[in-house]
Formats: C-alpha cells, sequence, structure tokens
C-alpha cells in the first residue's frame, strides 16, 4: 500500500513536469496540445482519486461518477482550447 | 454525504472551468497572451507542493489506522506545512500580478483568474484549519479524532487537489 502511494507520487511528479514542459516548449507547434495536456491531467485527477483519496474502497456509483465526471471536464475543456 | 458536498464542489469549479475554455475560443489570442503573463514555474511548484501534501496526508491515514497516532500527527503537520507552502506561494503570485496592474476586471481571462484560484485558496484555507484542528484533538482524552473524522478531513484536502489538478493546466498552460 505504502509503496504503491509512493509509486503513484513519482508518476504524479512526473507528469506534471511533462506536462509544464511540454506546454513551454511546443505551445506554438501542435494544435492537438491542449487536448493531450488535459488527457494527461485527467490521469492524474484519477489518480489522486483512486490512489490517495481511496476511491477505490468506495462504493461504484462514486468511482463510475468521479471518472465520467473528472474525464468529460478534462476533455470538454481540452476540446474547447 | 461528504461525497455529495465533494461532487458539488467540483461541479461548482468544472462549471467555471468550461466557461473558461468556451470564452478563450471567442478571443483566444487575447487569452493566450494573457495566459502568457502567468508564472508556469510557480504554478508547477505550488502542483507539486500539492500533490506531496496530498502523499502525506494519505500517509497519516493510514499511520492512524495502524494505531501509530503520532506517526499521523507528525504527517500532518508536514501536510499542514505543504498548505501553508502553497499559500505562500500563490500570495506571492497575487502580488506580482497587482504589481503588474493585473487585476480581475482587466480581461475575461484574469476575471476568471481571480475567481477560480481566489475561491480554489479559500478552500485550501478551511482544509488547513479543518486538519490542524484534527491534528490539535488527535491525542485528545475528550472526543478524540476517529477514523471516519480524519478520512473525511483528508477527503476534502485531496478534493483541493483534484481541483487544481484540472484548474492548473486549463489557467497556466493550455492557452
Amino acid at each position: 500500500m505504502k509503496n504503491t502511494q509512493q509509486v503513484t507520487l513519482f508518476i504524479l511528479i512526473g507528469l506534471t513536469l511533462l506536462t509544464a514542459g511540454a506546454a513551454n516548449l511546443f505551445a506554438d507547434k501542435t494544435a492537438f496540445l491542449p487536448l493531450i495536456i488535459m488527457g494527461i491531467a485527467a490521469i492524474k485527477f484519477l489518480l489522486v482519486a483512486f490512489q490517495f483519496m481511496e476511491l477505490k474502497k468506495a462504493h461504484r456509483f462514486w468511482k463510475i461518477l468521479t471518472t465520467v465526471v473528472g474525464v468529460s471536464l478534462a476533455f470538454l475543456i481540452g476540446i474547447l482550447a | 454525504m461528504l461525497w455529495i458536498i465533494i461532487f458539488l464542489e467540483l461541479g461548482t469549479f468544472g462549471l467555471g472551468l468550461v466557461g473558461l475554455a468556451y470564452y478563450g475560443t471567442l478571443t483566444p489570442a487575447l487569452f493566450h497572451d494573457a495566459r502568457l503573463h502567468l508564472n508556469t514555474l510557480l504554478g508547477t511548484i505550488n502542483t507539486l507542493v500539492l500533490l506531496i501534501s496530498g502523499y502525506t496526508m494519505a500517509s497519516a491515514v493510514e499511520a492512524f489506522r495502524s494505531g501509530s497516532n503520532t506517526k499521523a500527527k507528525g504527517l500532518m503537520k508536514i501536510t499542514l506545512i505543504g498548505g501553508a507552502l502553497f499559500l505562500a506561494l500563490k500570495s506571492y503570485e497575487y502580488y506580482e500580478k497587482l504589481g503588474s496592474g493585473l487585476e480581475m476586471w482587466d480581461n475575461m481571462f484574469y476575471t476568471f483568474y481571480w475567481l477560480l484560484t481566489g475561491f480554489h485558496l479559500v478552500h485550501v484555507v478551511v482544509g488547513m484549519v479543518i486538519l490542524a484542528y484534527m491534528s490539535f484533538k488527535i491525542n485528545a482524552v475528550k472526543s478524540p479524532t476517529d477514523a471516519l473524522d480524519l478520512e473525511s478531513g483528508a477527503a476534502f484536502w485531496h478534493m483541493c487537489d483534484l481541483i487544481w489538478l484540472l484548474l492548473f493546466p486549463s489557467l497556466y498552460l493550455i492557452f
């Protein structure tokens, strides 16, 4: 459990640095960048919800609702931007 | 009940973020220029601070469940230091923005920036008050903190994380 949370933290840190770097390096080079960045944000959202917030122990209803809300919000923002 | 509150909060911030993205499509050049005035480095550091404090809070809950109250209290204090660091960096960022004359009514981007980050900051402060109270009561003889209290406080703290994980890229990275 402890090990899983540590691995999750390292993945989250890595993804944060990756998106911050990519946003500055490739800002004007690809139209899909906002969608990619928001896709990674959705992955981070789910990692925090399931691993740190212990959503994995919650009722299936909350698991599905959190996943749908987090992913749809990130997708919608990524598409609009 | 807590999950309902969390979803109401997520919904409120979600609507704000969709509004930000929608207005971004109407004036893309303005949003791009405004975004370039934000300090991405500070935003990234704040994201890392919140992620690490989320990890220490999750570890505090685990320590409390295994009966190690002292360890849990120590980890909660580290979480609170993370929260204080977030507040300090955010205050510096606000000071920088106000110094540059970038206020709420300058343009639509900054209206969203001040409203969304300000509302989030209030949540971080509330989360810190909850965690400080629980950390204080963790070893109390009368009405001590129980596992459900701690899990609820931790869930509120993680909710601040979740909101920031969508706020940070929306404001600092994608426009």
